[in-house]
């Protein structure tokens, strides 16, 4: 599990709590504990940015050894599922006259999923977008949904270098984390 | 420090859609694992992958035994294989090949598991939807862990509730506590999560558990009248009511003449409003388009169509039966000769009239006098379920959903009233699950007792051909076309109510037949509970005997359903059947008396209950006992009268069918083999349908409506003459 630095729920507190004596303790941890640094602050700021939310933290703590990569794997399979779907709702959109019950459903489906795994601000996206869709406002919709797309893409990018780091701190992280 | 709980030694890692292993350490039918509540077996139904796998994980985390399930339609079927597998459901709301709710009236009526919805969508309505349909709780995703670990005290409390429903259905300071933990919780609690799930468990439960149950909507949506009392709306009430209504025709029923009229101490206007309203939609629902096959608009033509082809059936009158009514004396005898007679009296009565009193004189006599019973206990969800059958065939999912609640009950209800050994108790669809299938046993039982039975809901369930199990024997016998009933005559009220219930739990197979068919049989339910009205209709001929309608029910092994319902315990109807105005005189073959409880009109049919169940499955069997006639004892001849129209109204579809079943003297109940004939497996959504009593109720009704004649009685959900026939077990 990550380290969690900030607005850590106590377990992660304690758990951080833990690295950090290890890091005192074993300063061959060190090298690790940079990474992990880095990936903490990683963390901190898709938080702070409001890009990830507290469900984020429940999909981590769902997170064991057996299944080490429930939270990648989640997320990956979220971005196949979500790229999909705005790309229908991309073409609905270019549909005239719109058909804003159907906008709403896919809109729907993508903040559910979004919610799911504590994606806040694509989550917040949606929401305005289902408002305009409800006033029907085209335009509206049309301003909305860029919106969504951007924090869409910018999120995969964030998670995906968020991953990457992770994976690449995997083995020492592994050996922290035993530690819990 | 994070919980790393290992994942239930069951269930592999992330695959979607993975199947449990092996059968849990507790009991297959849904006993509780040992470690309880680890092990627990739920079903999780989410077409969002992500979603379905972050919640699966939780599951697993919580010690469950997950089975992922991204169609909805697959997880009914899944279901549907593995009856009594699974402890709970978690549904997701929106879903694209089903609705959710949809899908949760289904699990409802057919397996009578707690159900629990989920969705982004938090808006109060929606909720609400979620309590009416009988969600046991509702979440807002995201859905986090904590909630879930606490979702086992949903299928605690559910079988608790069951057991307690058993003992003593129906008390009155429950429902009155109950309403008011219920309307508390409402007001406090917008977003159902599991904390505030208690409430909803609560109204859930309030409203399985009893079956004047539909006081739940009222009452939460007056939020005013927090501690008011709840009304229970028994079988005679309901029953006082309908006639009210129908003495003051239905568009110029208020609500202050109705109560006028009912001379009920303690009810109020706003309970008769609220009673009023939902039936007008459930009559509403009876005059949406239901199967058209068979019946085809008007029910007279149907009638007469069905009186005639019944009539042919093997010198199974079964007009005469449908006549029942006053009928059943002579039509015993004409029917013994194995003269048919079409009794074309044009009965107008509703649907579920007919359904009660389609007591097909054809020699399916039998049984039913539990399903009079039962359909007396029933009564107000028979109605319903009628109505629910008539729109089975059509878009039945409506009718279903407020009533599906109801038909649960009704069915427990019926369980355990007939109280049938059957031995394969299907456990079909009904909510009440088994409680259905023994509801119709015991209905049959009871029918069977008597003598004869007279299974018109068999017939009906042959001839609706609703793939629907339940329904199809609902339909027998309710008939929403009437047909049933017309045909039968003979009405059994309670038995055949029962039988109808019991043809619905037991699986009918759903006959190709339309929903009326089922709704049939489920108007005979209520009818049967409110043997006052039917009693004529269950006099019809003696041939009543013949009356498939339990039988009809489709497969055998449905019939079960009868036995299965003999299992049941206490259902609130069983004291009912005793009031139950069963004709005893119907009975041709001296097997089933039956005793018409005649509250309005005395309507007697034979409930003879064969011991074979089969017949038990409906109380849709109309008793058609060939010798013995549910005589209307009673006095009112008009009553016969009545009756008799409502089972030639009802017949008309069904009479092809019947003729079928009907053949089937003696045999299981027709319905059984309506069933069979129609094992069609209709979706799902019909076959819950079916089962509910709305169906039946709104088949009765349109039929009812259409062949109201100024006749008081017609009480569309009363089908008093059904008896089922010895339904083939």
């Amino acid at each position: 599990m990550a380290l969690h630095i900030s607005s850590a729920p106590p377990i992660s507190a304690f758990h951080h709590l833990l690295c950090f004596f290890f890091h005192d303790t074993y300063p061959e941890m060190e090298y690790a504990s940079s990474l992990q640094r880095q990936l903490a602050s990683m963390k901190k700021n898709l938080f702070d940015q409001g890009y990830l939310d507290e469900q984020f933290y429940q999909l981590e703590e769902l997170q064991d050894e057996s299944s080490p990569n429930f939270v990648e794997e989640v997320v990956t399979l979220f971005f196949r599922d979500s790229s999909r779907l705005v790309a229908n709702i991309d073409q609905a959109l270019q549909k005239y006259p719109q058909d804003f019950r159907r906008l709403d459903n896919f809109m729907h489906q993508l903040k559910g999923s979004a919610s799911s795994i504590g994606a806040a601000k694509m989550k917040n996206e949606c929401t305005s977008f289902r408002e305009f869709c409800n006033k029907e406002n085209r335009e509206g919709c049309l301003r909305s949904f860029q919106k969504v797309k951007k924090e869409h893409a910018v999120l995969k990018q964030k998670l995906e270098n968020y991953f990457q780091l992770l994976r690449q701190d995997g083995p020492v992280d592994k050996a922290t984390r035993s530690g819990n | 420090m994070n919980e790393r709980m290992d994942p239930a030694p069951t269930s592999s890692g992330q695959a979607t859609a993975s199947s449990s292993t092996g059968p849990p350490d507790a009991a297959a039918g849904g006993g509780m694992p040992t470690e309880f509540p680890a092990g627990l077996r739920v079903l999780l139904v989410d077409d969002d992958a992500t979603c379905l796998k972050i919640i699966e994980m939780m599951l697993r985390k919580c010690h469950y035994d997950v089975t992922t399930c991204s169609c909805a339609v697959t997880a009914l079927s899944m279901l549907r294989e593995r009856k009594g597998w699974f402890d709970l459901v978690l549904s997701d709301v929106y879903m694209p090949d089903m609705d959710g709710f949809k899908l949760l009236e289904h699990i409802g009526l057919e397996m009578d598991l707690p159900v629990i919805m989920m969705s982004a969508d938090d808006h109060k309505d929606v909720v609400m939807k979620g309590v009416t349909h009988g969600a046991v709780d509702y979440l807002i995703k995201p859905v986090r862990i904590e909630p879930l670990k606490n979702i086992w005290q949903h299928v605690v409390r559910k079988k608790r509730f069951e057991l307690k429903e058993l003992e003593h259905s129906g008390s009155f300071e429950e429902n009155q506590r109950e309403s008011e933990r219920h309307k508390r919780a409402m007001e406090e609690c917008d977003n159902a999560t599991s904390g505030c799930g208690e409430n909803l468990k609560n109204i859930k439960r309030k409203k399985e558990g009893k079956e004047e149950d539909e006081q739940d909507v009222d009452e939460q949506a007056d939020p005013s009248q927090t501690k008011k009392p709840r009304v229970v709306w028994s079988s005679e009430l309901h029953q006082q009511f309908v006639t009210a209504v129908n003495q003051l025709g239905i568009d110029k029923a208020v609500p202050k003449k109705i109560l006028e009229l009912m001379k009920v101490a303690g009810l109020t206007r706003e309970n008769v409003a609220s009673h009023l309203q939902k039936y007008r939609l459930y009559l509403r629902r009876l005059s949406v388009p239901q199967h058209q096959d068979r019946l085809d608009g008007p029910f007279t033509s149907a009638q007469d169509a069905t009186f005639r082809s019944v009539g042919t059936v093997d010198g199974f009158d079964l007009q005469a039966l449908a006549v029942s009514g006053q009928l059943l004396p002579q039509n015993l005898s004409a029917l013994s000769s194995g003269s048919r007679r079409v009794t074309n009296t044009g009965l107008r009565m509703p649907v579920f009239d007919q359904m009660g009193f389609l007591n097909s004189g054809n020699a399916s006599s039998t049984r039913s006098a539990s399903v009079q019973q039962m359909n007396r206990g029933l009564g107000y969800f028979s109605g319903f379920s009628n109505s629910i059958e008539s729109r089975q065939l059509g878009q039945s999912h409506q009718l279903v959903e407020p009533y599906g609640n109801m038909c649960s009950q009704v069915g427990e209800e019926i369980s355990g009233l007939l109280n049938l050994p059957s031995p394969q108790t299907t456990r079909s669809s009904l909510p009440g699950g088994i409680s259905n299938e023994q509801v119709n046993r015991s209905l049959i039982m009871h029918m069977s007792q008597q003598g004869q039975q007279f299974s018109l809901s068999q017939q009906h369930e042959n001839f609706h051909g609703q793939p629907f199990p339940r329904g199809q024997i609902f339909n027998g016998i309710g008939g929403h076309d009437s047909r049933l009933s017309s045909k039968f005559g003979y009405q059994m009220s309670p038995n055949d109510i029962s039988s109808h219930i019991s043809g619905r739990t037991a699986n009918i197979a759903q006959t190709p037949m339309p929903g009326n068919h089922i709704s049939a049989s489920y108007s005979s339910v209520p009818e049967a509970l409110y043997a006052n009205n039917i009693h004529d209709s269950c006099l019809t001929e003696s041939a009543a005997s013949h009356y498939p309608l339990a039988s009809s029910i489709g497969d055998t092994p449905t019939t079960g359903n009868v036995e299965a319902l003999s299992n049941t315990s206490s259902l609130k109807g069983v004291t009912d059947l005793s009031n139950c105005n069963i004709y005893s005189e119907l009975r041709q073959n001296k097997t089933q008396d039956w005793k018409l409880k005649t509250v309005n009109i005395s309507y007697q049919s034979g409930q003879n209950l064969a011991p074979k169940q089969n017949n038990a499955d409906f109380g849709s069997s109309l008793v058609a006992h060939q010798d013995s006639i549910a005589t209307v004892q009673d006095e009112s001849s008009r009553n016969t009268c009545t009756v008799r129209k409502e089972i030639l109204s009802v017949t008309t579809e069904i009479e092809n069918e019947k003729i079928e079943c009907v053949a089937q003297r003696n045999s299981t109940i027709l319905v059984e083999n309506s069933i069979r004939l129609k094992s069609e497996s209709m979706p799902d959504i019909k076959h819950q349908e079916v089962l509910y009593d709305n169906i039946i109720s709104n088949d009765l009704m349109d039929v009812g409506k259409q062949q109201q004649e100024g006749i008081e009685q017609d009480d569309p959900e009363f089908f008093d003459a059904y008896s089922l026939e010895n339904i083939p077990m």
